[in-house]
């Protein structure tokens, strides 16, 4: 079967390029607020469309310039203005953005520039140690910018002056079926991959379906920049309806900056949704609406929730206090988002109505998906392309099947991957594999359990008596706290399960996961 | 500061205060996600008028480790 639905949205809101969508809202919009931030506990800058537009252009000055127009850029940072100049500086001058998780540690990051063949390299200074060993790492990278730094130095270029002195503007079409990011996603091999995206895939992805959404809505980001669900959704989409974005300086602040920014909508992870849930039930004694309006404020009333599941139950939870939950369903591979439920479309046990950009059809049980959002393929890995990518059809790895109106249902997983609560795709082999290699790792099982990752473990028994080991248990908790230290932090174990017998193995002798 | 801080885990997680002790880790014992733990950062800043670092906050694992970091923090400020 194979089904496609959702409503198609006006031919002039979709937009195949990124450029056409920050062009078309600097012309409805330019002298509007676009980017809203703090610049002291409790002190607002803002800058304009016409701002965001010009600086952007300026980088892609700087870019060509440096004969770097049409290289790969890696970009590593919190969410901030600095970072969406660099990423629509890049994308609109015809180059390849490669943005980078904030949180992997230096190792990681320069295995990605050096992976994704990037050149240039724009860092937050909260990352100034991959910035120091980063060109020894990576022989392609030859331009360091540093984010924050005031003036040029031998090691790296102020983002700020090369901008003062690149200004005017830059007159470039991106062609819609051109590469426009590398976005870096688990595998399940361990090693990341990098999904190749054109400017159609992400343009309309963002820009196929009319949600309803008012324009110039207040949403304030939250969720890490680097991921595709949080570019798309929140910064394309935004830009897209001349939204005023407010950027969420921590996490540890979020309370706090919605009554800072007074947001109308933000997008979550299930994970900050149900630590919402609590603090709303925290004061259930109270009259729903006084409580909304002390969490959310008054003029809040929509929450857009991805990157994981997320229970139903907490829908009618919000609805109570007169909060919206739109539940979208994807992945990186198709830009990201596949299907979205909305508020006056939503049928139980779905994941949302398929987006009109995208087909969808069962295959032994696996959901595969179709359409202008669907990747071109990973990075330098053709197997591994070969085996996600067939006529166009995308497997999701997820199985499940969609109805006749396009209502998407998913029923379990194919692939071996855990996707935490907050979105984040993590490969169990790849922690089995760095816990084997101490000695006292007998057998290996990761797995998702309650919200965490758990690790079971079999000690080898040889060892454990060669050594005189007499507390196992703690020994091993002391494997589990060294890992950790290193760990990113989506990919810390928080609970051990030590056996006493092996696991039991498959004919050829894997263990059997479920 | 011990029952300040019981106190205000107990509006993130269902333990009886009397089931938290100092060496309760956050993750594994009490049962906090990250994001609940991002959060009570947040409030404990309001709460004990203090900026929290958070990177430092991140190697905090034990409920006596948050004693002490708090500690810290409101003799500096």
């Amino acid at each position: 079967m194979s089904a496609g639905s959702g409503e198609r949205i006006g031919e002039d809101m979709l937009c195949s390029t990124v450029r056409e969508i920050l062009a078309g809202t600097e012309k409805k919009y330019g002298p509007e607020d676009a980017i809203r931030y703090k610049i002291s506990k409790n002190e607002i800058e803002s800058k304009t469309y016409t701002q965001l537009k010009e600086d952007s252009e300026s980088f892609s000055n700087v870019l060509k310039d440096m004969g770097e127009q049409g290289s790969h850029i890696a970009v590593i940072g919190m969410t901030s203005y600095a970072w969406l100049v660099t990423y629509f500086g890049t994308v609109n001058s015809g180059s390849v953005i490669v943005p980078l998780d904030v949180n992997l540690p230096a190792e990681d990051v320069c295995d990605l520039i050096a992976r994704s063949d990037s050149t240039v390299f724009v860092y937050d200074e909260v990352r100034k140690d991959v910035a120091a060993i980063a060109k020894e790492r990576c022989p392609k990278l030859k331009t360091i910018i540093s984010m924050q730094q005031a003036e040029h130095d031998d090691h790296a270029y102020s983002f700020r002056k090369l901008l003062e002195e690149h200004r005017g503007g830059f007159d470039y079409d991106p062609q819609p079926d051109q590469l426009c990011t590398i976005m870096f996603t688990s595998g399940t091999t361990g090693k990341s991959k990098g999904v190749m995206l054109t400017h159609r895939n992400v343009a309309e992805n963002a820009t196929c379906l009319d949600m309803k959404i008012p324009e110039r809505i207040v949403i304030m980001t939250v969720l890490p920049i680097h991921h595709a669900y949080c570019l798309s959704m929140d910064i394309l989409k935004g830009v897209s309806l001349g939204a005023v974005i407010c950027i969420n300086d921590s996490l540890m602040r979020v309370a706090k900056n919605i009554k800072l920014f007074k947001p109308e909508m933000i997008l979550m992870v299930p994970l900050m949704i149900e630590t919402m849930a609590k603090k709303l039930e925290e004061a259930s004694l109270l009259p729903a609406k006084i409580v909304k309006n002390q969490v959310f404020g008054k003029q809040f009333h929509t929450i857009c929730s991805g990157g994981a599941y997320l229970d139903p139950s907490y829908i009618d939870l919000f609805k109570k206090y007169d909060i919206t939950i739109q539940q979208g369903y994807g992945m990186t591979e198709c830009a990201p988002v596949i299907s979205v439920s909305q508020a006056w479309n939503i049928r139980k046990d779905a994941v949302g109505q398929l987006l009109p950009n995208c087909e969808a059809k069962t295959v032994d049980g696996e959901l595969w998906v179709k359409g202008s959002s669907v990747m071109q393929g990973y990075y330098n890995m053709p197997e591994e392309t070969a085996e996600t990518l067939e006529d166009g059809w995308l497997k999701t790895g997820d199985l499940g099947y969609v109805d006749e109106d396009g209502f998407v249902y998913l029923t379990g997983r194919k692939k071996n991957l855990i996707i935490t609560k907050n979105g984040e795709n993590v490969s169990p082999e790849e922690l089995e594999n760095a816990l084997s290699t101490n000695r006292l790792v007998g057998e290996v099982l990761v797995r998702e359990k309650g919200g965490v990752i758990e690790a079971e473990i079999y000690p080898d028994q040889d060892y454990v008596k060669k050594k005189r080991i007499k507390d196992v248990r703690e020994k091993l908790q002391e494997v589990i706290d060294e890992y950790n230290r290193t760990a990113a932090p989506q990919k810390k174990i928080y609970s051990l399960v030590v056996r006493d017998t092996e696991f039991e193995k498959t004919t050829t002798r894997k263990i059997k996961r479920f | 500061m011990f029952e300040k801080l019981v106190n205000i885990i107990c509006n993130y997680v269902e333990v009886e205060p009397e089931n938290i002790h100092p060496e309760s880790r956050f993750m594994e014992d009490l049962g906090f996600t990250s994001f609940d733990f991002m959060s009570m950062l947040g409030e404990i800043e309001d709460e004990f008028d203090v900026e929290v670092e958070q990177t430092e906050a991140a190697n905090i694992r034990t409920v006596q480790e948050a004693v002490d970091y708090l500690e810290k923090l409101t003799a500096e400020s």
